[in-house]
């Protein structure tokens, strides 16, 4: 899985994101709904960054405008290179199919599919033989620690497997971007951990990640925190610093008794 | 009850012990319940010793009278107190003073001191969780572990909190 | 239950108030939801509207009795038996002793009538300007016969178009039309030689041709359809006859001391054939008269199930829609503390209302359109005008429509007593199928195919119902295609009757009913053609919205929608072909069926047609934004 460092070298566009006074408005009359308030936001190839705030501040919102899955009322935005305000309906199916992994907090599995089969629809739809389909689908399964599960149903899985379907079939194209929706939205502790290494060694091997969360642990872990409140960003915040495995700043923290 | 925070309160203006202590009930409410004023002069009697702070007044007077100020040496560990992020036991009040003497003494932005304990914490959070996903799954350690981040979670949301009500307060000044 | 505003209510008081309080709830919750699905409403309205008024129609004719002929035999004294016989076997007929009174003979002679460049067969019969004791013409316009003036029977004056006061060419001869007149004694145009009449009559010279000519060599099924009755004076028909041949045959009217000994009074009297004579008894010209309401029944009827069978069909359609709905609005309305009773309460008002609205609509064009293929026939005595419908029409049309809306309300409201709340919300109860091979089959296809296949195996109950509207709807169109086909070569085969321009009163009848059928069939075709389709396509729309998330082209999307449709519209294509044939034959056992090419045509061009029909939903359905799609629709 490392064709995103391979990518790296034929020089692609080291701003996988960009976008500029992005806007998304609903409604009208009464129910008129300002969801983004002229946002900006720059990531590069290789970043992860968390996306934080209240429900109803935009942050779902910005991630489905990212992912190609609505279209912005105002603004420039660039995702890859191409212009996704500008892009032709075509152009959109192409990109959420080729370059975007969108992972969503509701899974959206199709549920008379197997695991195998609902990872690898996408890539049946970019065009890749059934047995070269079958054969992503298979390592990317491995990868989330599926191999076993392969055949079952998504009612025969539990919240964090189908998660990891979702990922799984978020990957199988080899995008350049994942996008994630409250991941941990649905998750217990152990399958949220589960998830944050996935997601981890995600990172490592190089892949952009942009989460929306409101697990501080997800925001913790990545290259940039934004905190949004009604459409927009109100801080931006880069965790540099503290090494792993010394707990010596805080040893004396949790003093008992 | 951190010394620290009796110090800052001083950072203000000099003031006598039952001032201080009033001052701590209003900022603290039912909190300030079990501290006396008792308390407070002895508090306030060690930092002398510490020369942090100083009496301004006649050695002769009584003792309720004596009014308190920070010494330069003082002041310096206040400044010091006011830009740590070391995380006090789970006991905010601390914390929640710091804001507030930090506020009434205009000696620093309330703001900038949560956003700085916030990326504090959060680096610990993010430490914290790899310790968890390094240990084994039915470890000890990863229990006690796991309590730390959830605590950690917590405390990073009431900051949340503390931001929003504090810049809240900023705008409507 | 008895404490109200905090006061004390009598047990009796309360109750009647929580009555009127769920009453006011749920005519608010079924006002509400008529609302918010109008449309959906209005479709269920005008199926259920459109099936009323073809289930009234139908029922209205087959209200048709033999009262107008009854009226007429009244009127003009019609005769029990009608000889057409010589002279001498005339004589012995007058003093059979079975006989109680007679009027005639009359003699007879045909010829070719011409007028305004249409020409058919006459039978002409000769009689006094006195009227007579028995068969007595009843004059509707104009007057009796007088020297030089002919009375033409009324059908055949309809067929020849003439009127009071025209010219006609008979034998040669131009006579005024003094009237236009009905009888009871023989069939109308053109069945004038239906039934026990046979007559073989001498003509141009007395040659007896074997062509077009009037009623030459007929056996008892008559099939020469170009002769109508004249009536002249005697002096004129003697006239009619060529130059060395006398009047050789008589029409004789007989009464009889007991009308209903008629048909065994002809059994004992009728010759050998050969030098043909025979008689006709009333039951059979009543019988010929109804001829012209049973051919159109022969339409009708098959007709009137085909239009039932679609409106039902839609009806299906949507009532299937309607259940689904009504799965998650049980449990949404169960969580809110409805009992099971309000709760049926309120499917049964909200269906009853609109299946009762619908069943007036229909019975009100029913009402209007009757009239037309009712109406008895200008042979006969008849009231023009809208037919009263009876007050078992009424009662049948309204009550199916009440069935009607029982069924699509008796679902939900079982599941609204028992069932576990929880899980109707969820619309637990019917995931969609798994089937593996099919999914594993297609993963080879294109991804429209793909797509398609896979839509059709998720829901395979939905796939049968879209092929079983297809097929009634192939059904009907094949049927009708048969129908028009029979109609026209009836006509070809009809003698002379194109080349004599007269236009077939029968055929006329058939080609009305049939057109009005047509129409109908028409609109409800297609009308069940965009249920069908855009109930898949809203069914879809989930699957619809994930496949463009993962990265499908709209196009890609639409198309897949389309290969859906047609899979399960091309079997159920083929199968209403011999489902029509079947129809067609259970009414016209000796009718021709339509070519093959045909057959073929008709399939591709339904296919067509719904291919059509889905993509318009279809592209619809693909500019909504995806995130919404996937936000509100469950499985």
């Amino acid at each position: 899985m490392n064709t995103t460092a391979t990518a790296a070298v034929n020089a692609p566009p080291t701003v996988l994101v960009h976008a500029k006074g992005l806007r998304k408005e609903y409604g009208s009359g009464e129910g008129y709904v300002h969801a983004l308030d002229a946002v900006d936001l720059d990531v590069s190839r290789g970043e992860a960054v968390a996306v934080m705030g209240p429900s109803g501040c935009g942050k779902s919102t910005l991630l489905h405008l990212i992912g190609g899955l609505d279209r912005p009322s105002a603004g420039e935005l660039t995702v890859a290179g191409q212009r996704v305000d500008q892009l032709s309906e075509r152009g959109l199916a192409h990109l959420r199919r080729d370059e975007i992994g969108f992972v969503f907090q509701a899974y959206h599995l199709m549920d008379e599919l197997t695991a195998q089969e609902n990872v690898e629809l996408p890539a049946l739809l970019a065009g890749y033989s059934p047995s070269e389909a079958r054969a992503r689908a298979t390592a990317l399964l491995e990868q989330v620690d599926l191999a076993d599960r392969g055949r079952h149903l998504p009612s025969m899985l539990s919240g964090g497997q189908r998660q990891r379907v979702g990922i799984a079939r978020a990957l199988v194209n080899d995008p350049e971007i994942l996008l994630a929706d409250e991941p941990t939205g649905n998750l217990d502790s152990a399958a949220a951990y589960d998830l944050l290494r996935l997601l981890g060694d995600l990172h490592a091997e190089g892949l952009t990640l942009i989460i929306v969360t409101h697990d501080e642990r997800i925001a913790a872990t990545a290259d940039r925190l934004i905190s949004m409140r009604d459409g927009a960003f109100i801080d931006e915040t880069r965790l540099t610093g503290g090494s792993r495995g010394n707990f010596g700043t805080f040893a004396d923290w949790e003093r008992l008794g | 009850m951190q010394q620290e925070v009796v110090l800052a309160m001083l950072a203000k203006e000099p003031s006598h012990g039952y001032e201080l202590r009033a001052r701590l009930g209003r900022a603290l409410g039912p909190l300030a319940e079990g501290i006396s004023e008792g308390q407070m002069y002895v508090t306030l009697t060690r930092l002398e010793k510490g020369d942090f702070v100083a009496r301004i007044d006649a050695p002769t007077e009584r003792s309720d009278r004596k009014v308190y100020s920070l010494t330069p040496a003082g002041q310096e560990r206040v400044t010091e107190w006011l830009s740590e992020v070391s995380w006090p036991r789970p006991d905010l009040a601390d914390f929640h003073m710091k804001l507030i003497v930090a506020a009434q003494s205009a000696l620093a932005d309330p703001i900038s001191i949560i956003d700085a304990q916030r990326r504090d914490l959060l680096r610990r959070l993010r430490d914290v969780g790899h310790a968890v996903m390094a240990e084994r799954e039915d470890s000890d350690a990863r229990l006690l572990l796991e309590g730390i981040v959830l605590r950690l979670q917590a405390d990073v949301r009431w900051l949340q909190a503390c931001e929003i009500a504090w810049t809240k307060r900023r705008t409507q000044q | 239950m008895s404490h109200q505003n905090g006061v004390n209510q009598p047990p009796r008081a309360a109750r009647k108030r929580a009555v009127k309080g769920r009453a006011l709830l749920i005519s608010r919750l079924v006002r509400r939801d008529i609302r918010l699905h109008l449309a959906q409403a209005l479709l269920f309205v005008i199926a259920i509207a459109v099936a009323s008024a073809t289930l009234t129609m139908a029922l209205s004719l087959n209200g048709v009795t033999n009262h107008p002929y009854a009226a007429t035999r009244a009127a003009t004294k019609g005769p029990d038996v009608v000889g057409y016989v010589t002279a001498p076997q005339a004589k012995n007929l007058i003093h059979d002793t079975g006989v109680a009174a007679s009027s005639g003979p009359y003699p007879l002679a045909s010829d070719t009538i011409r007028f305004d460049g249409r020409n058919a067969d006459a039978l002409v019969e000769g009689r006094v300007t006195a009227p007579a004791a028995i068969d007595r013409p009843l004059i509707t316009a104009g007057s009796w016969v007088r020297p030089g003036g002919v009375v033409i029977e009324r059908t055949f004056a309809d067929a020849l178009g003439v009127s009071v006061g025209d010219r006609v060419t008979l034998n040669h001869k131009s006579f005024m039309v003094a009237g236009i007149a009905v009888t009871a004694a023989q069939p109308p145009y053109p069945n004038l030689c239906w039934g026990t009449a046979v007559v073989s009559l001498k003509i141009k010279g007395g040659r007896e041709t074997s062509d077009q000519g009037a009623c030459a060599n007929l056996n008892f099924v008559g099939e020469q359809r170009n002769v109508g009755l004249v009536w002249m004076t005697e002096s004129d028909v003697a006239g009619m006859v060529s130059e060395g041949h006398g009047i050789n045959d008589y029409a004789l009217d007989l009464r009889l001391p007991n009308p209903a000994d008629a048909q065994a009074f002809a059994n004992i009297h009728t010759f050998v054939p050969g030098r043909s004579l025979a008689l006709s008894t009333w039951e059979g010209v009543a019988s010929a008269d109804a001829l012209l309401v049973n051919d159109q029944r022969g339409v009708l009827k098959p007709g009137a199930l085909l239009l039932t069978l679609l409106a039902i069909a839609s009806v299906a359609v949507l009532v299937g829609r309607r259940l689904s709905e009504y799965a998650r609005r049980v449990g949404l309305l169960k969580a809110v503390g409805g009992t099971p009773s309000v709760i049926a309460g309120t499917f049964l008002l909200e269906n009853l209302v609109l299946a009762l609205i619908a069943s007036l609509v229909g019975l009100m064009v029913g009402w209007l359109v009757s009239p037309l293929l009712t109406n008895p026939g200008a042979a006969l005595i008849g009231t023009a005008g809208a037919p009263s419908i009876s007050l078992s029409t009424i009662v049948e049309v309204v009550g199916v429509a009440i069935v009607v809306a029982l069924v699509a309300c008796l679902v939900p409201a079982i599941r609204a007593a028992r069932g576990s709340t929880v899980d109707a919300m969820n619309d637990v109860a019917r995931p969609p199928r798994r089937r593996g091979t099919l999914i594993r089959m297609s993963r080879r296809l294109p991804i429209p195919a793909l797509f398609g296949l896979r839509l059709v195996a998720r829901r395979p109950l939905r796939a049968l119902l879209s092929a079983a509207n297809v097929a009634v709807t192939v059904a009907g169109i094949v049927a009708v295609i048969a129908f028009h086909a029979d109609v026209h070569s009836k006509l070809s085969i009809a003698s002379g009757l194109t080349a004599g321009g007269l236009s077939d009163p029968v055929v006329n009848r058939d080609e009305q009913m049939l057109a009005v059928i047509t129409i109908m069939l028409i609109v409800l075709a297609v009308l069940n053609a965009f249920f069908t389709t855009w109930a898949s396509v809203l069914d879809a729309r989930r699957s619809s919205a994930l496949m463009r998330a993962l990265g499908a082209r709209a196009r890609q999307v639409s198309s897949g929608l389309v290969v859906a449709q047609l899979l399960s519209a091309l079997p159920g294509a083929i199968i209403g072909v011999p489902l029509g044939i079947l129809l067609f034959r259970a009414a016209v056992q000796a009718g021709s069926l339509p070519s093959p090419l045909w057959l073929i045509t008709i399939v591709i061009g339904t296919l067509v047609v719904i291919a059509a029909l889905t993509v318009v939903p279809a592209r619809i359905g693909s500019t909504q934004s995806i995130v919404e799609v996937l936000q509100t629709e469950a499985t």
